[in-house]
């Protein structure tokens, strides 16, 4: 069983977490500090972003967050020494890779799965790969072979009908978008929110967790009353970049902010 | 995807786009077969195309080009002589007819040199639709007299700072505008580039160039010519030109890209020459990357060659041979931006001027009394203050 369906299975929690940042900014080495302070706070499961140049599915805070992190020279040497620096810190919790396909298909997707899962990786989320795609079923059955999760995207767009034929290779968790749009934090969602989570849960025998534009606790506790899990990108992401040229402080801030957010779904 | 529209070039092609896009993708596609069968929509198309675009576009013999290069007889595809100066316009009235008819109220694009800005800008303005043009902000200034234009035209232009602030952030951004207000909204995406079935749509919509140039040069010479050339920026005059021309195997086919300052990446926009396979901007194409898959910045004295990425039937010909892509560098073009202007009068753009100087060693090599048509995508305007600066450096 993977890590990920485990996870929701032992019923730890009501929803989970699941925080994002972004390797890398400012740098690979206060990279591993925020990764192990917000995993002190209360990840249930981390996001780690890779930067990639051209973040289409991306708003503006993650954008410029994968900007400040390419002004370092970037290695996928690099990318995966922080990751198992991180995963060492606390290995119970499971890691996620959140990137753009162009990047993994030019590592090379077996060799990339193979350092990735080496270095504590039990899944990925890629923005810009839909599951219609022979690339998709390919590093699905790669991913599957090495007990990792593909976890996919589905939007408030998505037809009955797509998110069927999505099932048949999507693993861990379903990423349901709360809005239209990009990533960033938002004032409101989408009317149906609840109603369209609940079909999801109907037609789809994974955990739904919602993101895209959560960024209080408020908005996580209330969503959290029907989500499987809660994500949050940007809100972390701006707390980086309001604060990240001072590590103590950022470290400091996101404890503060990741417990908060932990505390208000619990 | 694709029942009957190719979603794929060979390997190239297909929809690597955001989830939230795919069905705006879907509807367009499933739209777009059925206009596409559709006669009152292409007397449309024709009629808009006549009556506001001026097509056909004549073509022109170049008597003076022909004597100065000393080979093949040269002629021009004047596409520089439609509304608003150049091929982009048959792709903007294209589109927006397919926006109108899907009830979408407001048009987006992007645009690097300004002119599929100004061509969607005059369509939204002549359909009366709210219009948003995203230009990189490095664009505005190279091309003030397009944006100047454009917002003139009552579009809105929204500068694009990130990155190189060139046509490839200035396309992420449409695509960002695009998923936010998709309901609403069709993005008219201004070269054969995008998810599909966009390459498929613009190439269509362009392919009124190669049509109309093959059946004319065939009127009036009794034969097919030897040779056509056009520039390759996302590769929409280009694809045009080429597509009604691919199945006559003794026409040779060159494409002429943006060779810039040099081989050095980061100077150069030579898609079909140095760039690897991989994924941008919804589709799998070839792309200027660097060893980890993170895109390198295009360079190219002319805006509308500053990409990346090239469209995937581009990469798709490369790849069968079928077309020859050859590198321009600045200064060739520049110079034969000069040239052109001087032997034959006409102001050619500059991404156009680099069609020219592949011309000149093509027409040289065919030798005399053969033919060769040149794709004359856009005249040069636009270009005018830029070139004068350029030419204030050289001295
Ligand atoms: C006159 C002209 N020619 C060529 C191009 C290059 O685009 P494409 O390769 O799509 O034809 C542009 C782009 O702006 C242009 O304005």
């Amino acid at each position: 069983m993977s890590k990920i369906k485990s996870l929701f299975e032992s019923g730890s929690f009501k929803s989970a977490f699941i925080p994002y940042f972004t390797l890398g900014d400012p740098n690979y080495h206060d990279s591993i500090e925020f990764g192990k302070t917000i995993l002190d706070n209360g990840a249930d499961i981390l996001e780690l972003g890779i930067p990639f140049s051209d973040p289409v599915a991306d708003g503006p805070v993650i954008q410029r967050a994968a900007a400040r992190s390419l002004k370092n020279r970037f290695s996928f040497d690099e990318i995966f020494r922080v990751t198992k620096a991180i995963h060492d810190h606390k290995p119970e919790t499971p890691l996620v890779y959140l990137t753009y396909f162009n990047p993994i298909y030019h590592c090379g997707i077996t060799k990339f799965l193979d350092r990735a899962k080496e270095s504590g990786i039990v899944g990925l989320v890629i923005p810009d790969l839909p599951f219609d795609t022979e690339e998709s079923e390919t590093l699905f059955r790669e991913l599957k072979v090495r007990d990792m999760d593909l976890i996919h995207l589905v939007t408030p767009a998505s037809e009955k009908k797509r998110i069927q034929a999505l099932s048949k290779t999507s693993s861990g968790f379903i990423y349901y978008v709360t809005s239209f749009g990009v990533t960033g934090e938002r004032r409101e969602f989408s009317v149906d929110l609840k109603e369209r989570i609940k079909f999801l849960k109907d037609t789809i025998r994974l955990p739904i967790c919602a993101g895209f534009g959560i960024s209080t606790p408020e908005q996580a506790n209330q969503i959290s009353q029907y989500a499987d899990g809660i994500i949050i990108g940007s809100a972390i992401q701006r707390v980086i970049e309001e604060n990240g040229s001072d590590k103590t402080k950022t470290v400091t801030a996101l404890a503060d902010y990741i417990s908060k957010i932990r505390a208000s779904i619990s | 995807m694709g029942k009957n529209l190719p979603g794929y070039f060979g390997e190239f092609g297909g929809r690597y786009s955001p989830e939230i896009l795919t069905e705006a993708l879907e509807e367009l596609e499933s739209t777009y077969q059925k206009l596409k069968k559709s006669k009152k929509f292409k007397k449309e198309l024709e009629y808009y195309l006549k009556n506001y675009v001026g097509r056909p576009s004549p073509l022109t013999y170049a008597e003076r080009l022909t004597k100065l290069w000393g080979g093949a007889r040269i002629w021009l595809k004047r596409e520089d002589l439609n509304h608003t100066g150049a091929h982009k316009i048959n792709n903007a009235i294209g589109q927006a007819l397919i926006a109108r008819f899907m009830g979408k109220k407001r048009i987006i694009a992007e645009t690097g040199a300004g002119q599929h800005g100004l061509a969607t800008a005059t369509v939204g303005a002549m359909f009366g639709m709210e219009t948003v043009v995203y230009m990189g902000a490095v664009d505005v200034e190279r091309q003030n007299l397009n944006a100047k234009k454009i917002e003139m035209l009552g579009a809105k232009i929204l500068p694009v700072t990130a990155g190189e602030a060139t046509l490839k952030e200035a396309t992420s951004e449409a695509m960002r505008d695009w998923a936010l207000n998709v309901s609403t909204t069709h993005y008219i995406v201004g070269s054969a580039i995008g998810p599909h079935p966009f390459p498929t749509i613009v190439r269509d919509f362009q392919d009124f160039i190669g049509s109309e140039a093959r059946a004319e040069f065939k009127k009036r010479n009794k034969k097919l010519p030897n040779a056509i050339v056009a520039c390759v920026g996302g590769g929409s005059n280009s694809i045009g030109m080429f597509h009604a021309f691919l199945k006559d195997k003794q026409v040779a086919i060159y494409g002429a890209e943006a060779g810039g300052l040099g081989p050095k990446p980061g100077e150069h926009s030579a898609t079909l020459t140095y760039g690897k396979t991989g994924f941008l901007h919804g589709t799998k194409t070839l792309i200027i990357q660097d060893e980890f898959g993170q895109i390198v910045p295009a360079h190219s004295v002319s805006a509308g060659l500053d990409y990346p990425g090239v469209g995937p039937e581009h990469a798709h010909l490369s790849q069968t041979g079928r077309v020859e892509y050859r590198m321009v560098t600045d200064e060739q073009a520049l110079d034969s931006f000069l040239e052109v202007t001087r032997v034959e009068g006409i102001i050619p753009a500059l991404e156009t001027a680099h069609a020219f100087h592949v011309a000149r060693d093509v027409a040289k090599d065919l030798g005399k009394k053969k033919d060769l048509i040149i794709c004359l995508s856009g005249r040069g305007d636009k270009d005018v203050t830029e070139v004068l600066r350029l030419l204030g450096e050289r001295k």
